[in-house]
């Protein structure tokens, strides 16, 4: 509809010229860029010599390296889901609070966005640490006698992936209860159906497209995070992320990285797509 | 107005742009590059006193930067430069390196054996070592059971879950290699192979795989054995002089700084008249504990700080070099399996 209108305003092309232009040396070009380079082959230190090859794709269906995808998979997937069973709750029932209540709970969830994540995660170091404040915490109230190593751990990554993507699944799910009309729910109930039933067939269903677009949010960017696990981890495992980071850098393989790279971009477009046609919901379009 | 500014800058610029030629009595200056902060200013200030010459301090960022700007100049515009060990031998390879006259240096034949003979310089004909980076084992003897004497140590069952290690995968696989008593730079992919299966059982023992800090986890309790670089080593010890350093008897895995002088140097006779200064062992020890690295010089031993001394006993290192694309892959590969292994 609004494409029509735009065609009618031919002056109004000038005004989008920039963002085309923008696109294509930044998004486009680089994209093309890195799938090129996929196909090339490393030369001696960083270089890269143009004889076209498959041989980057054949190396990541080693063992060692699908191992990578299939961590990273995992991890996001444990992370997402934890992340939905806290997030969905919190920002459906931020949505039903008083006016000033909404604001004072926003502005607690903005507040951490204004130091950088890397520093809080270094926060949850002092909290995780072997004298760390946790273990000091239970070795108080007599929980555990000799402390924890909670640092550097399976659940300490997880930990940090939660901390860090939680906000986006709330404000999601926030914004799609804030819209919801209780009127619909009202009538539910007057009309015979339980507290459990009209959440279920009217609320939740009302809110569905904030919850996938929080999934989308949340799980996406956890299949490429990696410094949680560098950080919080111990670099003891490695996820696609890392191990792009590290051919990039020690590993001086640039193609590699870059087919590690396009691998990971179609899996999780494939993701997106999958959602897409699973819900069908308008309102997701744009996001992938 | 605007005319009248304009034309005030450009007469200031003229009088800088003319101010600079006054100093280029080539005679007097020594253009040094390096990296930032390599030298104390009391060394650099005491070489001007001394000889009226004046030092020109240039940095780069990188090794790759340096050999770029080197052969830009053909060798030319800087009279001593300092570098690492695998660049160097690019620069010798492109014949931008001076052959230098060691009679025209006292003390050269000071410098620790150790570090001689390496082999971007086998004959020691280009460098003198300047200082050098030794990647070492650290532990707390409190809270470890057994003597830590070599590598093999960390391979120990009473060390589960607690020895933090450098991200650095060419060095891991390297001391491995040293421990089954092959070369840090072994070329054959069985071999590595290998070297990958013994690294593999050392991954219950690993606490955490970091490159930076990587002794706070030592000073923080997290783990009780660290196998940290020299910096690491040194700040971990200003923290907690009771760790114990241990110099592996497979032989070290190093890094060495050399300095040479470019084969077209404007100023060949006061590159010498440098070089020479710093080997004097008071300025060299001055040096080394300015930037933290092991002590090259052996005359320079007794005033260095005694943490950069490495003993006597220990009579072998190597260097990590660059090898063959599939070695490269195995180690990459290995690498990878090893820390998967870890979790």
């Amino acid at each position: 509809m609004s494409r029509t209108k735009t065609k009618k305003h031919s002056s109004s092309v000038w005004m989008i010229l920039p963002l085309y232009f923008f696109t294509l040396v930044f998004v486009a070009g680089p994209l093309i860029y890195m799938v090129a380079l996929s196909f090339a082959q490393p030369g001696s230190g960083s270089a890269v010599e143009w004889n076209l090859t498959l041989e980057n794709y054949r190396k990541i269906l080693d063992p060692v390296y699908l191992q990578t995808f299939r961590e990273s998979f995992q991890l996001a997937l444990t992370s997402t889901v934890i992340i939905c069973i806290l997030g969905y709750p919190f920002g459906y029932f931020m949505a039903k609070m008083s006016e000033s209540w909404k604001k004072k709970a926003m502005l607690l969830l903005m507040l951490p966005f204004w130091i950088n994540s890397l520093i809080r995660l270094y926060g949850w170091i002092i909290i995780l640490q072997n004298r760390g404040i946790l273990n000091h915490v239970l070795k108080a109230l007599g929980i555990i006698d000799k402390p924890l190593k909670l640092l550097y751990s399976y659940p300490a990554i997880v930990v940090g992936m939660v901390y860090v993507l939680l906000p986006f699944m709330i404000l999601s799910v926030y914004s799609s209860a804030e819209k919801l009309d209780w009127s619909l729910v009202e009538a539910a109930r007057d009309l015979g159906a339980g507290k459990a039933k009209a959440f279920w067939t009217v609320s939740f269903k009302l809110t569905l497209p904030g919850l996938l677009s929080g999934v989308i949010l949340t799980f996406i960017p956890s299949m490429g995070l990696f410094f949680i696990a560098d950080i919080l981890g111990g670099n003891k495992i490695v996820l696609v992320g890392s191990l792009i980071q590290e051919q990039m850098t020690r590993g001086s393989n640039w193609p590699f990285a870059a087919a590690l790279a396009v691998v990971l971009m179609i899996l999780t477009s494939l993701m997106i797509g999958l959602y897409r046609k699973i819900t069908n919901v308008k309102e997701l379009e744009g996001i992938g | 107005m605007k005319k009248s500014t304009v034309i005030a800058l450009c007469a200031a610029l003229s009088v800088t742009a003319a101010a600079v030629p006054v100093s280029a009595d080539s005679d007097k200056e020594l253009v040094l590059f390096t990296w930032e902060n390599m030298f104390p200013q009391e060394v650099l200030d005491g070489f001007e006193e001394e000889t009226g010459i004046k030092i020109v301090y240039s940095n780069f960022d990188t090794d790759e930067t340096m050999y770029e700007k080197l052969s830009m100049a053909k060798g030319g515009d800087y009279d001593v430069v300092i570098a690492d060990d695998y660049i160097i031998e690019n620069v010798v390879q492109a014949g931008l390196a001076e052959k230098l006259d060691q009679s025209k240096l006292t003390g050269f034949e000071n410098i620790n054996p150790l570090y001689q003979g390496q082999f971007y310089d086998p004959n020691n004909e280009y460098t003198v070592p300047y200082g050098a980076g030794i990647p070492l084992i650290v532990y707390d003897p409190e809270m470890v059971d057994i003597e830590i004497k070599g590598y093999a140590d960390l391979w120990d069952p009473s060390l589960e879950d607690s020895i933090a290690l450098v991200a650095n995968y060419r060095v891991i696989n390297g001391i491995t290699n040293l421990m089954l008593g092959k070369s840090m730079n072994e070329e054959d992919v069985e071999s590595i192979k290998e070297t990958g299966e013994k690294l593999l059982e050392l991954a219950p023992n690993v606490r955490l795989i970091q490159d930076d800090n990587t002794q706070n986890a030592l000073l923080n309790g997290e783990a009780s054995v660290g196998f940290l670089y020299t910096s690491q080593v040194t700040a971990a010890l200003a923290e907690y002089p009771e760790l114990e350093v241990v110099y592996p008897e497979e032989g070290l895995g190093f890094g060495i700084m050399g300095m040479f002088i470019p084969s077209q140097a404007p100023n060949k006779e006061v590159a010498y008249q440098f070089m020479d200064y710093i080997l004097q062992p008071e300025v060299a020890a001055q040096c080394t504990d300015f930037i933290g690295y092991y002590s090259t010089n052996k005359a320079a031993d007794e005033f260095v700080n005694p943490d950069l001394v490495v003993p006597d006993s220990v009579k072998k290192g190597e260097i990590v070099q660059n090898v063959s694309a599939e070695a490269e892959e195995q180690y990459n590969k290995n690498w990878t399996e090893f820390k998967a292994a870890c979790d």
